[in-house]
């Protein structure tokens, strides 16, 4: 595990925050977008495995992690405070496809891996640029880091639940629309039933459709098989090895409730 | 310093084994220590079970976690033996420490046939797991039945001349199972496997895991049948259950263990065995006996 020097732990929103953890930049040049690491939470084995987190963009010696805390191992990361030390293990798993031509689709906090894909696609070289981003969250105050986001001049389409900003409703209707006029790769991250939505939309449109998929992990590193996603074949596919971007084709959906 | 320790048909460089199922198939060893670490900390590689034919597993959620603790439902997820054989034991032999092959059965024959394949490879040593369930007996661990682990055990026995371990489950009745591997010749006995143990993960709809509880959470039970254990027999006693730190290493070490295994410290960090080698080693400099961190 590498040591990092947690350099600010800010609220973006209810619930959201965004860490940042100064470390060694040759450990950071390793990342690519897509890929994730574990970040040990408490030192006193409770929670005991350390939680995986996406990378949301690295500056420099910064590397940056938008989260949501959902439960206790996010609770504790939010009470980590600017100053500490912290350990954490990667780049894990795979990065994501290299693909041209494509639309994002964020669903809440699924957008947090994204933004580092956007930084590493400026100069079009291992990564392209998205033509378009949809992004939906409940409400207004959910939909975060667009300063950050719009830096990028890609068209982003906003959506949430309660109409507080963008399109009222939820985001798919808007990806939706756009697949019938212009039907393109899909690149999505989000809640279980907007995943489903968007592997339903892929397949009417025919049109290729990569997951970003979540699971509880313990090793991240294919030791202990314990994170497992149901392929269309029968068999068991490991996120942490085989993931955590999946084609939309090779998961059994029924695993998606 | 000196480390060494002798289980009898197999002595090994330190006391610390790589438990089964935390590392995979040890395939990827090297992608995290180096040569010499291996080499100078890791006194044996247990590898993940193997059966006869390859296992897909269980389906999801196969994990849960509790306070300090962690609730496997893997269910033996393996190439089979003969991949095993071809893809993996090539490789986990040239870090040049002792493999002990972890054997799953759900019949006698099934362990007899495994052990026979491996007679003609570098293995050092097998460890049966017999936390299994016996399907020529409606299902029943193997565990629970004293007669049947004999059987098994003495059946191995004739078989396998090199090193051989036994992995007990914690529950059923364990002491007269340590006592039966004594005697029907196993070199040393594993204590213990995980905890049968259940998580609710929905409330509503109710929705329940059923698995193997381990990491620390678990320790003061297993060093309680560590303690008893290796006063009741003569053949080693490996320990194994929630070790984290050199400490907890060195409370099984003076609780009767000869050897411990760590498991789910490697899935927290891959490069436990090396942090907890460095504070046992620490422990016998008398540097860390005041700290409760090491």
């Amino acid at each position: 595990m590498y040591q990092g020097k947690v350099v600010f732990n800010i609220k973006e929103a209810d619930n959201i925050y965004l860490l940042g953890i100064e470390a060694p930049k040759k450990i950071l040049k390793s990342f690519k977008p897509g890929q994730f690491l574990k970040i040990k939470i408490d030192k006193r084995f409770d929670p005991l495995i350390p939680r995986p987190f996406s990378i949301h963009a690295i500056d420099e010696n910064i590397l940056y992690i938008l989260y949501q805390v959902v439960g206790k191992g996010t609770k504790a990361l939010s009470e980590i405070k600017k100053g500490e030390i912290i350990e954490f293990l990667g780049p894990l798993g795979k990065p994501f496809p290299k693909i041209k031509n494509y639309i994002i689709c964020a669903g809440g906090i699924g957008i947090a891996g994204f933004g580092f894909l956007l930084q590493k696609s400026v100069n079009k070289k291992d990564f392209y640029p998205p033509e378009k981003i949809f992004y939906g969250a409940k409400t207004k105050n959910e939909l975060v880091r667009l300063p950050f986001l719009k830096k990028f001049g890609i068209p982003i389409k906003l959506s949430t639940d309660d109409g507080s900003k963008g399109y009222k409703g939820l985001i798919t209707d808007m990806v939706e629309k756009e697949l019938k006029k212009n039907p393109q790769i899909i690149l999505a991250c989000g809640p279980q039933p907007m995943l489903k939505k968007i592997a339903e939309l892929g397949e009417k449109y025919k049109v290729k459709t990569y997951l970003v998929m979540e699971t509880f992990l313990a090793c991240g590193i294919g030791f202990c098989m314990g994170c497992v996603i149901p392929s269309k074949k029968g068999n068991y596919l490991h996120l942490c090895i085989d993931g955590p971007t999946f084609l939309a084709e090779e998961i059994d959906l029924g695993f998606l409730s | 310093m000196d480390f060494s320790v002798n289980l009898g048909l197999l002595k090994l460089k330190t006391p610390l084994m790589l438990a089964s199922g935390t590392w995979g198939l040890g395939e990827n060893l090297d992608k995290f220590f180096s040569l010499k670490e291996i080499r100078e900390n890791i006194g044996a590689l247990v590898t993940k079970g193997i059966s006869i034919n390859p296992r897909k597993g269980n389906p999801p959620p196969r994990l849960f976690e509790t306070p300090c603790g962690l609730i496997n439902f893997i269910g033996v997820e393996n190439p089979g033996i003969k991949e095993f054989k071809k893809s993996f034991l090539p490789k986990i032999k040239k870090f040049g420490i002792p493999v002990i092959v972890n054997l799953y059965g759900e019949k006698i024959e099934e362990f007899l046939e495994l052990a026979k394949d491996l007679k003609k490879e570098k293995v050092a040593g097998l460890e049966l797991n017999i936390s299994c369930p016996n399907v020529e007996k409606g299902g029943i661990y193997f565990s629970y039945d004293p007669k049947i682990v004999s059987e098994l055990v003495r059946k191995v026995r004739k078989v396998w001349e090199r090193f051989l371990a036994v992995k007990l489950s914690p529950v059923g009745p364990v002491y007269e199972i340590a006592e039966i591997c004594e005697k029907s010749g196993a070199d040393a006995i594993v204590v213990a496997n995980t905890y049968p143990a259940l998580a609710v993960i929905s409330l509503k709809p109710f929705k329940i895991l059923q698995g193997g509880l381990s990491g620390p959470a678990i320790k003061p039970l297993t060093l309680r049948l560590v303690y008893e254990i290796s006063k009741k027999i003569k053949i080693p006693v490996i320990g194994c259950g929630g070790i984290i730190s050199g400490k907890d290493a060195l409370e099984y070490l003076l609780s009767g263990a000869k050897a411990f295994q760590i498991g789910t410290t490697n899935l927290i960090d891959p490069r436990s065995a090396i942090k907890i080698m460095r504070e046992l080693k620490e422990f016998k400099n008398g540097l860390c006996d005041k700290s409760d961190t090491c």
